[in-house]
């Protein structure tokens, strides 16, 4: 029962932010298929991503966000290593098949064609990283707003098990590389976590090693 | 005569058997006796007791449950064969108010609590924690590890064998014991008793300015444990 927790935690990774209000400086896009098309085109070109995080948790009772540090690597199709530097060290790998989790210097691997649950969250994850859950009506009703910088891809949950956690993912895209800038999970409570993607690199070399930590 | 011997054949041999089944019986009960007894004999009971007469737990040298800073614990918790962790946050926000929630390393919320004069809220808790013995046993874990348990006693005792100053809160059936050694600056161990059996015990290591640098705390009737570590003050 409560292994799905460690699941469940790990497949917000990438998702996050505010609820019913629209951004300030949006609009709703025009013409939404035209506008899928694009972004369709350009994640099928983006071969690799690699980036620093800031993640920033909001609490209603504090006063402070929670600051947390790291960087990603991204290789199409479904190769991410996703690392904490701050406030401590914690690697994700998502290797294919397999997920590998390095806390305190311990690996754990976890197999996704046998656990329904990692495989979601390898999914959720690659999904917006690369910007393509928009494309999964069956989990999530979409709105597509736009600004001078950014698109804002706007999932609402359709599923019952996540509408209980989260009321809405919002994915940011700069229109100058066409790539996400930013995530931000907004949670039934209003409280959220934002992450933000500084220094992007697309379609660089990446060595596959990057994605083995068992060692 | 015949009949006689046979009888008393008969008495011997049962007389004898009904020893060693008495014996065998007294064994078998004594047995578990001596584990329990020994499991449970309770260290504190021959120490000089000074009784305060004020219910006031300043005089305590723990610092955790009345600091206003917001402290950030990375948790690790083993509940019989799950794990689950992230960071632990606790945050006093009025006189014996708490709020304490876990979040992944992603920033979901496992669980956000409000702990107000020993009481346990739910004001969001994922649905595979939210079970009704789970919140109890949190709710016990953390009015120990914020000293919101009532009480209606508090002694002082001191073990001079292992130079060690000890806060005994007492509560009807229920102790909570919390151990200084000499030579330290705060609490070092802390132990809920029912009776003579120890029911929840806490080790408190690496103090940093004041507050725990790492707590780990462990329940002896069922399989729950927690690791924390201090990331945040």
């Amino acid at each position: 029962m409560i292994n799905k927790i460690l699941i469940i935690a790990s497949f917000f990774l990438a998702v996050s932010l505010n609820g019913k209000a629209q951004e300030i400086g949006f609009k709703p896009v025009n013409n939404s298929t035209e506008f899928k098309n694009k972004i369709n085109l350009l994640t099928s070109n983006t071969q690799t991503i690699q980036s620093d995080f800031v993640q920033e948790k909001h609490l209603s009772f504090l006063s402070e966000n929670i600051i947390s540090k790291g960087k990603f690597i991204f290789k199409a199709p479904n190769q991410l290593r996703w690392e904490y530097s701050e406030p401590f060290v914690y690697i994700i790998v998502f290797n294919n098949k397999n997920i590998y989790i390095k806390d305190d210097g311990k690996v754990s691997t976890f197999d996704t064609q046998s656990n329904k649950m990692f495989s979601e969250i390898n999914y959720m994850m690659i999904g917006t990283i690369q910007g393509s859950l928009f494309n999964d009506s069956e989990r999530f009703t979409v709105k597509y707003f736009e600004s001078d910088k950014h698109y804002l891809l706007e999932l609402e949950p359709k599923m019952a098990e996540m509408k209980s956690m989260l009321k809405s993912i919002k994915i940011f895209i700069d229109k100058t590389d066409n790539s996400v800038s930013s995530i931000k999970m907004i949670e039934t409570s209003d409280d959220y976590t934002s992450i933000e993607f500084v220094k992007r690199k697309l379609n660089l070399p990446v060595e596959n090693e990057k994605f083995n930590i068992q060692k | 005569m015949r009949n006689l011997i046979f009888k008393n054949n008969v008495s011997d041999f049962s007389g004898s058997f009904n020893r060693k089944q008495k014996g065998l019986k007294a064994l078998v009960l004594l047995v578990p006796i001596i584990f329990i007894l020994s499991g449970c004999s309770n260290p504190y009971k021959n120490l000089t007791k000074t009784e305060y007469p004020e219910k006031n737990t300043s005089i305590i040298p723990y610092s955790l449950p009345h600091t206003d800073r917001t402290i950030i614990y990375k948790a690790d918790m083993s509940f019989y064969k799950n794990t689950f962790g992230g960071l632990l946050i606790i945050k006093k926000t009025e006189i014996n108010k708490y709020r304490i929630a876990l979040t992944t390393q992603f920033g979901l919320k496992i669980f956000d609590f409000e702990l107000y004069q020993g009481k346990l809220n739910v004001v969001s808790c994922i649905d595979q924690l939210n079970k009704k013995m789970i919140i109890k046993t949190f709710e016990e874990d953390f009015n120990l590890l914020l000293m919101q348990e009532s009480f209606n006693q508090i002694i002082e005792m001191q073990n001079t064998d292992q130079n060690q100053k000890i806060w005994q809160l007492k509560s009807g059936k229920f102790s909570t014991y919390f151990t200084q050694n000499n030579e330290s600056v705060s609490i070092d161990n802390m132990s809920k008793r029912k009776r003579n059996s120890e029911k929840i015990s806490v080790g408190l290591y690496d103090y940093k300015k004041e507050i725990p640098g790492e707590i780990v705390l462990q329940h002896s009737n069922i399989k729950f444990k927690m690791n924390l570590k201090l990331i945040q003050q």
